[in-house]
């Protein structure tokens, strides 16, 4: 579902939308950003940890997809609290709201809450996302 | 818990985060852009982000903000995984062929919270990101 800004009010709530981290995904992610920490603390753990930015990053795209932020949109600031470590194959589900439209020199100023459970609806991590819209 | 973030005397005000580099190509922007599903045009479309402001491909902003993770996690182990908390802003945009370097510093200790300052810069020490980040220790 896409909205037009215009129709987003504030508080508007965007559809949730759940995702698993599958291993392959997490080695994938592991490699695109070159982590070495994560890995080295996950085995010296004895844990299947994701990294706590790739749950943020499709949270993110789920949720900025769903407003369908036209090309020129400047993700200009990013807020998160992780709660806990996520593991591999956990489902996380998000839901998200307009926590703040405004408008200033040609430029829509949307900032988007998140929060981010697991199964059991125990929060897993929150965020704050400001973004730039062209009007 | 990882030895660095027992090790709680280390972080005092004022000292550094182990810093990291990270040099950026269009072939790591692809490849973070299949990793995160995020296929914007202003990242992986050459063609079309010379027509943008920007003149040309950017590296996407969880791109960089996952290099500050890396910093954190080196840093404080499972410390920065429960309880982290992140305030950045994007303040420029790293292209392909610029060297990020990713620093940190402790700028307050307050009962089990610490809060370090955090940027990211690149190779002209342009400010990329600047943020700050908290953690219980």
């Amino acid at each position: 579902m896409t909205k037009a800004i215009e129709a987003l009010e504030k508080g508007h709530q965007l559809g949730a939308t759940s995702f698993v981290l599958d291993e392959e995904a997490v080695v994938h992610y592991l490699e695109a950003v070159e982590d070495q920490a994560l890995p080295r603390l996950a085995q010296a753990e004895g844990k299947a940890w994701v990294p706590p930015m790739v749950v943020a990053a499709f949270a993110l795209r789920s949720l900025m997809e769903e407003m369908a932020l036209p090309v020129g949109s400047i993700h200009v600031s990013q807020e998160l609290e992780f709660v806990r470590p996520v593991e591999v194959n956990e489902q996380i589900t998000c839901r998200a709201w307009l926590s703040q439209r405004s408008q200033r020199a040609g430029w829509w100023i949307l900032a988007v809450a998140m929060e981010g459970v697991d199964e059991s609806t125990r929060p897993v991590l929150a965020g704050r996302s400001t973004v730039m819209v062209p009007q | 818990m990882s030895e660095e973030a027992t090790d709680k005397k280390r972080w005092i005000v004022g000292a550094e985060l182990p810093s990291l580099d990270r040099t950026l190509s269009q072939e790591k922007i692809d490849r973070y852009a299949r990793a995160s599903g995020d296929f914007n045009p202003i990242h992986v479309d050459p063609t079309f982000a010379a027509r943008t402001p920007f003149g040309g491909t950017i590296a996407h902003g969880m791109l960089l903000l996952a290099y500050l993770s890396e910093m954190l996690t080196a840093a404080f182990g499972r410390a920065w995984l429960s309880g982290g908390r992140l305030k950045a802003r994007f303040k420029g945009a790293a292209r392909p062929g610029d060297v990020v370097t990713v620093q940190g510093r402790v700028q307050r200790v307050e009962g089990e919270r610490t809060a370090c300052s955090v940027e990211c810069l690149n190779q002209g020490d342009e400010i990329l990101v600047a943020g700050e980040a908290e953690l219980r220790l």
